[in-house]
């Protein structure tokens, strides 16, 4: 008998927002089984990393902004300290404490958003909309700090833009007793709930061997067993002052991924009330000119966001701009390597949830 | 554990170490591209298992492009960070594709911004790029604002941009 080959079908996953957010994946199946598929990503490459040669420090930070949405404030933090690196500059302690408030704020703000995302592509729509409500309240805080909701434009070479007030302080305390609570709420409905579970368990699973050969980073890695998170293993600005855990699962699958996350929230807001109590007078930031140079030199500086390992190489060449920038996105290895591998063999239905339980962020991979 | 992995770099590639710099939890190397894979092969072997990022850096003066390769260890924590020269022309050298399955999208990425060859990758098609038919886009020698006035403004039309 003559053979034939078997057309499978091929079936796009995204770009439209927000199921995927911005990206594109094509699936081949064979009825409900995905075979492979192929990541098409770019819908949001701006090449950041070229623009930032053309603009000075004060610009790129706001550039920087833009790196990744729902998690700006690593990456502007990531960026000034590169700098400040090179100059060896020694902000003001006030500083550092505002600045690593406002990027735990922000880890908690990602993370409340990846609940209400991956509630949502499960078919869970009311867990969506608590989310994106309990979202606004540090969207606010963010917008008395800093002025602005989403993008901050908040940190500077040498500092923060401006001063917290009091009032911000009782405000973020006023919001994370009541986010604290929210926590068990969100244990009840999504994280204990029976189809969540049904939904999440061994699926997408990875060993941690699979996983550090990937490339996983952050959330994702921690779920599979390794305790590795830059603020413990390579303390920068304030972490070596505040205690918190580094919260590690052994399972390896989406559900494991998921639990991790949601203890990273209880953490983000121990870190961010140990801060505030322990806040110090001062100045918080130091006076540079805009079109201050950092002089010749290049400097590597990691950190984790919320999503893993974000990394800043910075190569000065004693001008105001910067020669080269390069940024390390923890969600490059997460959607386009650890995404189709663990994809291969699953059900159609379990795509969504397997990417959202990777938690990537397209702007972060097309940069 | 830092001044170990240096002796053993030193003693089985005498020639191939330009410089050694180490620091608390961080060692610096500069090799010479002909023994590079294995530097970086005997590198994972001592527990450098994860591969966090290959950056490409254009030194059109010197015309040549630096590579730095980022590693970590997550049994001893600590980071490594190895940099190569290569020239500008025809830039190649030997992917690594096969000790870290994740250095795979990494390779890709330069080979589409820099042009760099990465002999061995499987797969260099273009990642972010659609259609793109001028040099590759992160070289010095390529002219963002150039490039964008020509192709998407009018003649007439102000240039919006701050010059700097």
């Amino acid at each position: 008998m003559e053979e034939r080959e078997i057309a499978f079908l091929t079936v796009p996953f995204g770009p439209q927002h927000p199921a995927s957010g911005h990206f594109h994946a094509l699936m081949k199946v064979d009825g409900e089984t995905v075979l492979e598929l192929e990541p098409h990503p770019g819908y949001l490459h701006r090449g950041f990393e070229k623009l930032m040669e053309y603009r000075i420090h004060p610009q790129n930070c706001v550039l920087a902004d833009r790196l990744d949405i729902l998690d700006p404030f690593p990456c502007e933090l990531g960026y000034v300290n590169a700098v400040e690196k090179i100059a060896g500059l020694e902000v003001p302690k006030r500083g550092r404490y505002i600045r690593i408030i406002m990027t735990e704020l922000g880890r908690i703000l990602s993370h409340i958003t990846w609940i209400g995302v991956l509630s949502m592509v499960l078919g869970f729509d009311s867990a969506n909309k608590i989310a994106w409500g309990d979202r606004e309240k540090i969207i606010r805080l963010n917008e008395m700090a800093t002025g602005g909701r989403i993008y901050p434009c908040y940190l500077c070479v040498g500092g923060a833009r401006r001063d917290i007030s009091q009032e911000f302080v009782d405000e973020t305390s006023k919001a994370l007793d009541y986010l604290e609570g929210q926590l068990s709420f969100y244990d009840y409905f999504v994280f204990k709930n029976e189809t969540f579970v049904m939904r999440m368990e061994k699926v997408g699973r990875m060993t941690a061997e699979e996983a550090i050969d990937l490339g996983a980073t952050g959330p994702n890695l921690r779920a599979c067993g390794i305790d590795y998170d830059v603020r413990k293993d390579e303390p920068y600005e304030v972490y070596p002052e505040v205690e918190f855990n580094v919260i590690t699962r052994e399972e390896g699958d989406a559900y494991a991924r998921s639990l991790c996350r949601r203890y990273e929230i209880a953490e983000s807001i121990s870190i961010v009330r140990q801060l505030l109590n322990n806040l110090p007078d001062g100045a918080f930031r130091m006076e540079l000119s805009p079109v201050w140079a950092a002089p010749e030199g290049e400097s590597y500086f990691c950190l984790e966001a919320a999503r893993g390992e974000k990394c800043f190489h910075v190569v000065s060449d004693g001008s105001p701009f910067p020669y080269r920038v390069k940024i390390r996105p923890p969600s490059l290895s997460h959607s386009l390597v650890q995404f189709p591998y663990l994809v291969k063999g699953s059900a159609i239905a379990d795509v969504p949830a397997i990417y959202w339980s990777l938690d990537p962020g397209p702007a972060d991979v097309d940069r | 554990m830092i001044s170990n992995i240096e002796s053993d770099l030193k003693s089985k590639f005498p020639d191939s170490l330009l410089n050694v710099a180490s620091e608390d939890k961080r060692i610096t190397l500069l090799v010479k591209k002909e023994e590079l894979y294995q530097i970086l092969s005997q590198l994972k072997d001592t527990g450098f298992n994860h591969f966090s990022d290959v950056s490409a850096v254009d030194y059109i003066a010197d015309k040549e492009f630096e590579l730095i390769y980022h590693l970590w260890s997550h049994r001893e924590k600590i980071r490594a960070i190895v940099k190569v020269r290569i020239p500008r022309e025809a830039p190649a050298v030997k992917s690594v594709f096969d000790l870290w399955t994740g250095a795979q999208i990494h390779e890709r990425e330069d080979h589409e911004l820099f042009g760099i060859d990465f002999e061995g990758n499987p797969n260099l098609s273009p990642l972010f790029l659609e259609d793109w038919e001028e040099i590759p886009p992160f070289r010095k020698d390529f002219d963002t604002r150039k490039y964008v006035k020509e192709k998407y403004y009018q003649e007439d039309e102000q240039y919006p941009i701050v010059k700097g």
